[in-house]
């Protein structure tokens, strides 16, 4: 009974769609990441020139309607087909700065709907342009947030509070956030090069993802395929510093321990990772320790799509999982953008060409301010 | 009943910081929130708390008072429990005075550190350094008005075995008149501490659990809104 009960709370995505700077949708998006392109290139949307960094992954073609942010367009692109929610799906969006640009407008005494700025402007324009019945709530938990809320929403359906969720991520680059991270010098004015010697800064990049989650049991009832699941997830705070990850990784070491604990399954099941990735030194190198520290020196393939997509912020983590359903279906991890020599002690595959994946289960992990680390195990397509 | 124990309870509002065992009165209404410093919080020097933006430092504060009243002030291993406060305005705040620094020297000298506050989350990082908390970190921005998001998301990890030990609040600044139009019914933050492996007879105020729909409920009775909530934790016969 137990196990029939466990089987039918099974954590299944049954539709993902993603829109970056490589494409607006995710066949374009995977299709360019399989060739090892990259959408990181010089800003039109603000005068980056005064910025020591020019460089970010922005999407072609977004159009303000009205003066409203720029965040709708990308919503509207990543809901244009996508499979409509099921009554009374609840819906988890995750976005750090939501529609900055509204208020960058405001504040530069430009028109702009302020009722946009908290984030209840874009929660409740989703509600309304999918018919949902629940308002939906946003998780920000800085870089990892829209981690977070696919954890957040697995653990709703897991637990039987929800029988569907709709996870929305989202984030646009700024000038408010790219002044920022030029401020700590952590920009790579070349474009950033994930677990690369010679990393130098991240990129920053923009973009949306829009994941249907339901339960197995769910899912049977009205016909709808799976097209992977998830099966563990964990999440833990480095308690260390603000800003800047704890060198020994324990943070992230505890949130991925949870995640196999939770998948029930052990550091050799996993056969590929995700990782955050941002090409920042210490980042990089507190994910090669706390990788090392799990999984020991077994050259498990890994890489970052934010060498091709850049560093989407809230966003990150659900374009992460949409991209790493592809790459579970298709046996392939897509190639680490921006890598050409291998950083020292770091005893993981990063390639700068696609790499087969020998397994089921997938590693996906972020990080952010505020020291947390986040995990998810990805299962493919569970048949 | 099943539940978790409210251990503790602290709180910065327009009329002023407090805590469970130190009250019998509670109210977060909007309104200007009085300065908080380091002396009121930090009984010894602390070098990063003069230094943050409101938002932060009343986030911190409510923190601080909570986990105290619970008895948690003082660690020496790192503790498991995790932090999630609701919110409707966020750190806008934080943000306006952030973009300031942008603005007048056309993106030449923006604030890093600043910078570093303007996401909702870096306060529970600095409480998470200050107390040694390793749980999960997270804002939750719920656009209904009970203000009782975190609360809810908080009791549902607890719950489901996530963690034993859960901060839970909301926290929310007076409206900014640079950015009119934007409002909110509270002002200021208040924490709870929840905990599953408290004996409910051994102190505190009152058991919280969740019904079937998701309201939160104090004593086994449905509670409406965050100062309701408060007022019967500080009614309860049992509050030590």
């Amino acid at each position: 009974m137990a196990e029939w009960r466990s089987r039918l709370n099974e954590v299944l995505i049954t539709a993902a769609a993603a829109v970056t700077g490589l494409g607006p949708d995710l066949d374009a998006t995977w299709r360019r990441l399989l060739s090892g392109e990259t959408a990181v290139r010089p800003i039109r949307r603000f005068d980056a020139g005064r910025y020591p960094a020019r460089n970010a992954s922005w999407i072609e073609g977004l159009e303000s309607r009205g003066n409203r942010s720029l965040l709708f367009p990308i919503l509207e692109r990543l809901l244009d087909g996508f499979a409509p929610p099921p009554p009374g799906c609840r819906l988890v969006t995750a976005t750090t700065k939501g529609c900055i640009d509204t208020f960058e407008r405001v504040r530069k005494g430009l028109s702009g709907d302020v009722a946009d700025i908290p984030v209840s402007g874009p929660l409740t324009w989703l509600a309304s342009r999918l018919g949902l019945n629940d308002p939906g709530v946003n998780i920000n938990s800085a870089c990892a947030s829209s981690t977070m809320a696919v954890a957040r929403a697995s653990a709703m359906i897991e637990s039987g509070r929800a029988d569907a969720v709709l996870v929305v991520c989202m984030d646009l680059v700024s000038e408010f956030v790219f002044s920022g991270f030029s401020s700590l010098q952590a920009l790579d004015p070349a474009g950033c090069r994930p677990f690369d010697r010679d990393r130098n800064g991240l990129s920053l990049g923009e973009g949306g993802a829009a994941l249907l989650m339901m339960s197995a049991e769910t899912a049977r009832r009205k016909g709808i395929p799976g097209i992977g699941s998830v099966v563990g997830w964990g999440a833990a705070n480095d308690a260390t510093h603000v800003t800047a990850p704890a060198r020994d990784g324990c943070g992230l070491i505890q949130a991925v321990r949870q995640a196999m604990a939770k998948a029930s399954i052990g550091p050799e099941d996993i056969a590929a990772i995700n990782a955050h990735g941002t090409g920042t030194v210490y980042n990089d190198a507190m994910e090669s320790t706390a990788f090392g520290a799990v999984f020991g020196s077994r050259p498990i393939p890994l890489n970052s799509i934010k060498g091709a997509i850049g560093h989407t912020l809230g966003a990150a983590g659900g374009i992460e999982v949409a991209v790493s359903l592809r790459s579970l279906a298709a046996r392939t991890l897509p190639p680490t953008a921006g890598f050409r020599e291998p950083m020292e002690k770091c005893p993981f595959s990063v390639r700068p060409t696609p790499q087969r994946i020998g397994g089921n289960y997938l590693l996906s992990t972020n990080s952010g301010f505020g020291g947390i680390n986040a995990a998810l195990i990805l299962k493919g397509n569970p048949g | 009943m099943t539940g978790s124990v409210v251990a503790g309870i602290g709180w910065v509002t327009s009329r002023g910081t407090g805590r469970g065992r130190e009250a019998r009165e509670f109210s977060m209404a909007s309104g200007p929130i009085p300065h908080v410093t380091r002396e009121d919080v930090f009984p010894e020097p602390n070098l990063r708390f003069g230094r943050l933006p409101q938002y932060s430092r009343v986030g911190l504060a409510a923190v601080a008072f909570a986990l105290r009243d619970a008895g948690m002030g003082h660690w020496k291993t790192k503790r498991s429990a995790g932090i999630v406060a609701s919110t409707r305005t966020g750190c806008l705040a934080t943000d306006i005075e952030y973009y300031n620094t942008v603005l007048p020297e056309g993106g030449g000298l923006p604030s890093p550190n600043l910078f570093s506050c303007t996401l909702p989350t870096c306060f529970l990082g600095e409480a998470a350094i200050q107390f040694g908390l390793t749980g999960p970190t997270l804002i939750v921005n719920d656009p209904a008005e009970d203000a009782l998001g975190g609360v809810r998301m908080a009791l549902e990890s607890l719950s489901w075995g996530e963690r034993g030990t859960m901060l839970a609040g909301h926290i929310e600044l007076a409206a900014d008149p640079a950015l009119p139009g934007i409002r909110s019914p509270y002002a200021g933050a208040l924490f709870m501490v929840l905990e599953n492996a408290r004996d409910p007879a051994a102190g505190g105020y009152g058991t919280l659990d969740l019904s079937e729909g998701g309201a939160v409920r104090h004593g086994g009775i449905e509670i409406a809104g965050l100062n309701e909530l408060v007022r019967a934790c500080l009614a309860f016969p049992g509050r030590s």
